[in-house]
């Protein structure tokens, strides 16, 4: 616990949830583990997407596939949240002030701000195409812009224990 | 080529930042090459995750001493009533570059049982 942290963080940290997060065998662990796995399932949704908006398995249907892997993201990207607020809680004023964790955040709402730009500006036009139909340039650029987003978060979670 | 420039732009301000970070309290900042050794009474214990961690007053200071997860103190026989407040320990381990007064233990031992928590 440090008190440089904003008091609302020093709070949550001491309140009853995170004492029974840290006193709890399991619910760290299981939280730790959930994170994992809810970001392998996030990145491989992510990846499907963002891939055949780069033109890889062109042969299929980009709105079907669009339709089933943001299902898959969305549920995935729900755990992490979840899980993530867990690992928060437990820790919240150490990890409130590590600048990576600071810049993990900033990173998910590029990322989301960039998944806003593709529904809004992308989804309409590639969803009712037919398979092996190039897909306009803005796809293919904001599907890259996707995978570094997502692959620079994951790496800062990993490094928040390091800084 | 264009297409490349705001994902790299991104990459690479992620790696400055990180470069910039300032050490904060991770695992990679304990000294290896000079470990100490920290020997007494217990006076706090926390057997909380992500770490559990007890205080022990040594002859020259009180020393914050940073072990292993509840599981595995639990796994290793460490567990919460072993490293009780009272009891004597002594703990090998690494001193922190960050926190003068804090190290993080390889093993400890405490009633003349040895527990290794790496």
């Amino acid at each position: 616990m440090t008190d440089a942290a904003p008091a609302i963080f020093v709070a949550l940290e001491a309140s009853a949830l995170g004492a029974a997060i840290r006193q709890s065998t399991w619910a760290y662990m299981t939280a730790n583990v959930g994170h994992i796995l809810s970001l392998m399932a996030f990145a491989g949704a992510i990846a499907v997407m963002d891939l055949r908006m780069m033109g890889v398995l062109s042969a299929t249907s980009p709105g079907y596939i669009l339709r089933m892997a943001r299902r898959a993201a969305v549920i995935a990207f729900t755990g992490l949240v979840l899980t993530g607020l867990t690992l928060f809680i437990a820790e919240a004023s150490h990890v409130v002030l590590n600048r990576i964790f600071q810049v993990k955040l900033g990173l998910i709402a590029v990322g989301l701000a960039n998944i806003v730009a593709f529904e809004v500006w992308v989804t309409p036009k590639v969803q009712n195409l037919p398979p092996r139909t190039p897909l306009p340039k803005e796809a293919r650029r904001i599907a890259i812009t996707s995978i570094a987003i997502w692959f620079c978060v994951a790496a800062c979670g990993r490094l928040i224990a390091y800084f | 080529m264009r297409r490349f420039v705001l994902p790299t732009a991104v990459v690479a301000g992620a790696c400055l930042l990180a470069a910039g970070a300032f050490a904060h309290h991770g695992w990679g900042s304990y000294d290896a090459a000079n470990p100490v050794t920290v020997t007494g009474p217990i006076q706090t214990l926390k057997f909380e995750n992500p770490h559990a961690e007890i205080t022990v007053k040594a002859p020259e200071k009180v020393w914050t001493v940073t072990l292993a997860p509840t599981s595995r103190m639990t796994a290793r026989g460490a567990s919460a009533d072993i490293v009780a407040v009272g009891k004597t320990v002594s703990a090998y381990g690494y001193p922190s570059t960050v926190d003068r007064n804090e190290m993080r233990a390889e093993r400890i031992t405490v009633g003349g049982k040895t527990y290794e928590l790496r």
